[in-house]
């Protein structure tokens, strides 16, 4: 006999992998286009607008099964993980969104030289391989391909690292500040966002109230 | 302070040729509330009861194995079980007050073990029923009748009459599955506030109540103990296939 939680983990499990999906395709599409110099910025924001969505759908599916069930043990490990992950997909999907952005805004990386758009492809087949294999794993809860991920994270650690080095060494003084200045604008930015995330979840918090403060 | 009240070692209880509680080891932290869990017939409330000798009242059981509380095995034939079970109080599933007033059920144990001054007896019944968390809604009406209160405050006075001969280990065998819900919430809390003085062990088939109001659990199983932890970790990432098919509802 069934039990009247896993009705609820089921229908999850189909969401997150419904959302897996879309987050490979926003990633992949974005990643794409911008080698291949086309511009996808509306269709990539309109996936990562489908995305946010989703999240919130699998946010409140878990916070019902959390009220009504109170799990504990797997259950309870199963909720916590798959609301952090449809929080990971969405985030896929801004990430897909903000390098559509860039090609918008700079044309790409046509007019580069030849090292910088290998490294680049270089680094984006590794991610794309990454997004694939982090959504996989999720749908065969398969913990090996999971811990598989961190081999090629340090690939792509070394890559930017590599990466950055190389255009620093490279760059007269101008351009060194533009570098630094592109880098740390978006660290800024990143964290300004996130202190509008944490008002978000104080309003809620006081007022049961889901609001959108970006 | 040592880090084990109780330590049970390879306890076994018979009644007749029922073998109910197999081979039990485990330590009981001191000053912590620790829940025994486990399906019907699994063996809990054999297993509370073989700490303060309450089965060998019961026609048929056997028990072998020892338990030490502070180190001193409580099966010793020197023991003197009536002093026992003041150190090791009971509080039972249905609240079980006597027919007498409020004073009197506190004052009960306290006068069987020889205290006769008036000043000295209103002090114990009054600081009993402090420490269960009654006094405030009967300090006016204590010459009342104790079976005109309501089943949570019945169970107060149960809780209030054992704390008055000053134990050490205080059992509580489902104490809260005929109190409705605020009543249950209440004597949670007095768990919590209650383990700052004594050790505390419940038993429960509620594990909700032994996620919520414990700081270990015991998992029993067909009379074996399957696990034992912190709270935190039994109803997060249990060690024992068992445990978790049990806490997840798989079966029960």
């Amino acid at each position: 006999m069934s039990r009247l939680i896993d009705a609820g983990l089921e229908q999850l499990a189909k969401m997150l992998a419904r959302m897996g999906e879309v987050a490979y395709k926003t990633v992949s599409l974005s990643i794409m286009n911008y080698l291949e110099g086309k511009n996808v910025h509306n269709q990539v924001a309109n996936l990562s607008d489908a995305l946010i969505s989703m999240a919130e759908e699998v946010e409140d599916k878990g916070f019902e099964l959390i009220s009504r069930f109170q799990p504990v043990a797997s259950d309870l490990r199963i909720l916590k993980s798959y609301m952090e992950i449809s929080y990971d997909f969405s985030r896929y999907g801004r990430y897909a969104l903000d390098v559509s952005q860039i090609h918008e805004m700079l044309d790409g990386i046509r007019g580069c030289e030849g090292w910088i758009r290998e490294s680049i492809e270089e680094m984006g087949e590794k991610v794309l391989s990454m997004v694939g294999r982090s959504v996989e794993s999720l749908k065969s809860h398969d913990a090996e391909l999971a811990k598989d991920l961190s081999e090629t994270e340090e690939q792509v650690d070394n890559l930017y690292s590599r990466f950055l080095d190389r255009l620093v060494e490279e760059a007269p003084s101008k351009n060194r500040c533009t570098i630094s200045s592109v880098l740390v604008v978006r660290y800024l930015e990143r964290i300004a966002d996130h202190a509008t995330y944490i008002g978000e979840s104080i309003v809620y918090v006081v007022t049961g109230e889901k609001v959108t403060l970006r | 302070m040592s880090d084990v009240k109780i330590d049970v070692k390879g306890l076994n209880v018979w009644f007749w040729d029922n073998h109910v509680l197999k081979d039990i080891k485990v330590g009981l932290k001191p000053n912590a509330v620790t829940a025994v869990m486990g399906p019907s017939g699994c063996g809990k409330t054999t297993f509370i009861r073989a700490i303060n000798r309450l089965n060998e009242l019961i026609r048929g059981s056997r028990t072998i194995g020892e338990v030490y509380i502070d180190g001193e095995n409580i099966y010793d034939k020197e023991i003197n079980t009536y002093e026992l079970r003041r150190r090791v109080g009971m509080v039972f599933q249905k609240p079980n007050p006597f027919p007498k007033s409020i004073f009197d059920n506190v004052a009960f144990g306290p006068r069987i073990h020889g205290v006769e001054n008036d000043e000295e007896l209103h002090k114990i019944v009054e600081g009993s029923l402090r420490e269960a968390a009654l006094w405030d809604e009967v300090y006016d009406r204590l010459e009342d009748s104790a079976l005109d209160l309501s089943g949570g405050q019945q169970q107060r006075v149960c809780i209030a009459r054992a704390l008055a001969v000053n134990p050490e280990i205080v059992l509580m065998d489902e104490p809260c599955s005929a109190l409705d819900p605020i009543a249950t919430a209440k004597i949670e809390a007095l768990m919590r506030k209650l383990k700052e003085k004594y050790t505390v062990i419940i038993v429960t088939h509620n594990m909700q109540q032994a996620a919520r109001a414990s700081d270990f659990t015991v998992f029993l199983y067909l009379g074996k103990l399957v696990e034992y932890g912190s709270t935190k970790s039994v109803f997060e990432n249990p060690k024992s296939a068992l445990t978790e098919k049990y806490i997840t509802g798989e079966f029960g």
